[in-house]
């Protein structure tokens, strides 16, 4: 009890600014308190991810985030397009580093039937849960039943006014009426004949921080920032002067610096290809020390990804073939406390993701089924069909 | 009170001997943060025992990963208000993440909300520039306070100096520096992170200078205690595994260090439990 009195000083001296105005019913779009300690939230836009911060419920503002891949697939990048979209609908100021304009056009659509397949799937869950309570939690990501509860009460109540973390569409493009925030482009690399002459001598990555450090310090103290770093170090998109050591931890040392400087109004995800810049490495664990919050995502190879969904099963379950694991390495504000509460456990367990047209990324709790199942099911699955649908 | 200290580490988490030096090392997913804050917590409370001959110590805090309000935090919810201590002249904080690599513009003056009273940051990533700046600062908490108080350093993650700071410093030259900076103060605790591959690899000149210098501040020091991940996975109670040693810098006249490991688990509310395994 004595952690709640204190944390309500806390979070309003660390965002006295975000708070107030939050109180005065003139609510930030996009942003809500954290169920679990109060300190303003946005949401990435995968509601999945959102689950798994920690009992947050979102990505506490002034953290960030460094999603690790492996491989040639582009999860992460898809990860990031939700988390762009999402602050475009909602308004705040998105800054990208080293990605063409066009990647603009990219950006998935809200979903059309919003409403319908989340009350749907709501109903669905909650069939699912008196089936087998005991795994309810498995359905929404691992998280106990309480947040969940919360959850539910907050989208509830904040579809009235406003909606955390929107639904969206792959197969549909961003609407341009949807869009209320700014998207601005940034170059990773130097190009002499382009920029000015001023611009030269200060590497692309020192002359991102300044730009960003700039726009922060002349907007509004409402206004929401949002950094996007794809594929950094990416020799596609970055000189190799930039994969110095120097150079990258000096620029992840500058934006924890504005992270923490803004932390009512800046939020980052970074993505890694960790195929280049392998975890063993000791730069890729300073990378990953100077994150907040780090993840790996392990696509699996498996020929099944790309075969047909087998016929006898339903559509909701070909959706959800997984499509590659997820490990956690840390997560914002938990591990600077130390890590380790029973709250968050599920978060440490072993998680996998598939990505689906309507949900985007969903990322769950991973188990191995029972030896024989699968041949099983597959005889049993017509028969039982009958008797399951009542 | 002393529930704030997990009773099992009552013993480490006093005030150092003299001229001694205190190695806590953890990684990715298991900080020492707790740790200084429960450092913080015992030098900077006052002895609530009147026989106890020292009375309170200073403490010069330098952070290179974490900010003040972190701190200031952490500390209040165990009940220190650094404020109130840096005011006291009993506390002096400097800020080596704010400005090190980042120059505020002239015209967009830096908005510290949390910022320390009277704190100090360091500016530039050098050597000299980070020794004037721990000299200053030691001069400055010893100056309001009586002779007999004494002094501890605490710096939160050097490492970071060495890795993003490329060829311009050494881990030979941190290591002196820290050496002249520890002859002005009664003892010094450095954190610093020991992840596999920062020590063990030692493929690239990171890699190689960072082992470099763990190791050589492993032989420094008096204690170590290092913080590491469960090796058989997450746990529903127990965050982590504390291991504490005798570091290379025992001499005959401090008090045996024994070696030992314990678990540690660190509820949702800061409270931190320090127990033996099968406890």
């Amino acid at each position: 009890m004595s952690f709640r009195k204190r944390n309500a000083v806390i979070s309003s001296s660390t965002s006295s600014q975000t708070a107030t105005s939050r109180t005065e019913n003139a609510p930030i779009p996009g942003i809500r308190p954290s169920p679990l300690d109060g300190r303003p939230t946005t949401s990435t836009g995968t509601a999945s991810l959102d689950n798994l911060l920690a009992g947050h419920a979102g990505l506490p503002l002034g953290t960030s985030l460094l999603i690790g891949e492996h491989g040639t697939t582009d999860f992460a990048g898809t990860l990031l397009r939700y988390y762009a979209a999402e602050g475009m609908i909602q308004g705040h100021q998105i800054h990208v580093l080293g990605l063409h304009e066009s990647w603009r056009h990219s950006l998935p659509g809200i979903s059309t039937d919003d409403k319908k397949s989340s009350s749907k799937s709501e109903t669905a869950s909650n069939d699912k849960m008196k089936i087998a309570w005991r795994y309810e939690s498995l359905s929404s990501g691992g998280g106990p039943r309480d947040r969940d509860a919360i959850q539910r009460q907050n989208s509830s109540a904040a579809g009235t006014t406003s909606i955390f973390c929107h639904s969206f569409d792959l197969t549909k493009r961003l609407n341009p009426t949807d869009v209320k925030g700014q998207i601005g482009f940034h170059p990773s690399m130097g190009m002499p004949n382009l920029s000015s002459p001023g611009r030269d001598t200060s590497s692309p990555l020192k002359q991102f921080i300044k730009d960003i450090a700039y726009k922060l310090a002349n907007s509004p103290p409402s206004e929401v920032h949002r950094v996007i770093v794809p594929g950094l170090l990416s020799p596609t998109s970055y000189s190799s002067s930039s994969s110095r050591p120097e150079e990258v931890l000096q620029f992840l040392h500058a934006l924890r610096a504005l992270l923490r400087q803004y932390s009512g109004k800046l939020t980052v995800i970074i993505t890694l290809p960790l195929a280049l810049y392998p975890r063993a490495t000791g730069l890729t664990r300073w990378m990953e020390l100077l994150c907040d919050g780090v993840m790996e995502l392990i696509p699996l190879q498996s020929s099944a990804v790309h075969a047909p969904p087998p016929s006898s099963k339903s559509d909701s379950k070909s959706e959800d073939q997984i499509q590659g694991l997820l490990k956690i390495h840390s997560l914002p504000i938990f591990h600077e406390k130390g890590g380790g509460s029973s709250e968050t456990n599920s978060a440490h367990g072993d998680l996998s993701f598939s990505l689906s047209r309507s949900k985007g990324l969903v990322i769950k709790p991973f188990y191995l089924p029972p030896v024989g199942e699968d041949e099983q099911e597959k005889k049993k699955s017509e028969s039982s069909k009958g008797s399951m649908e009542f | 009170m002393a529930s704030r200290i997990p009773p099992l580490l009552d013993t480490y988490l006093g005030l150092p001997p003299e001229t001694s030096l205190v190695l806590l090392s953890g990684i990715l997913g298991s900080t020492t943060n707790w740790l200084v804050f429960r450092y913080l917590y015992s030098l900077l409370s006052a002895p609530s025992n009147p026989v106890a001959k020292e009375d309170g110590v200073n403490v010069v805090l330098v952070s290179f990963l974490r900010d003040y309000t972190f701190w200031k935090d952490g500390a209040g919810k165990l009940g220190i208000d650094l404020d109130v201590s840096t005011r006291k002249g009993k506390f002096v904080f400097v800020d080596g993440l704010s400005g090190l690599f980042y120059a505020p513009q002239s015209h967009a003056p830096i908005r510290t909300p949390g910022g320390a009273p009277g704190g100090r940051s360091l500016s530039s990533a050098t050597l000299q520039h980070l020794r004037k700046g721990l000299e200053d600062a030691v001069t400055q908490v010893q100056h309001s306070a009586s002779p007999e108080q004494r002094t501890v350093l605490i710096v939160d993650q050097p490492d970071l100096l060495l890795a993003a700071s490329g060829d311009g410093i050494s881990s030979q030259g941190l290591r002196e520096t820290l050496l002249d900076i520890r002859e002005k103060v009664h003892s010094s605790i450095v954190t610093l992170s020991a992840d596999e591959p920062l020590i063990s690899s030692q493929a690239t000149s990171l890699e190689k200078d960072h082992a470099a210098l763990g190791i050589s501040l492993a032989h420094d020091a008096h204690l170590i205690i290092s913080l590491r991940m469960l090796d058989t996975g997450a746990a529903r109670d127990v965050s982590g595994v504390l291991r504490v040693t005798p570091g290379g810098g025992i001499d005959d006249s401090m008090e045996v260090v024994e070696e030992r490991e314990l678990l540690y688990f660190v509820a949702g509310d800061g409270g931190v439990r320090v127990f033996e395994r099968g406890q």
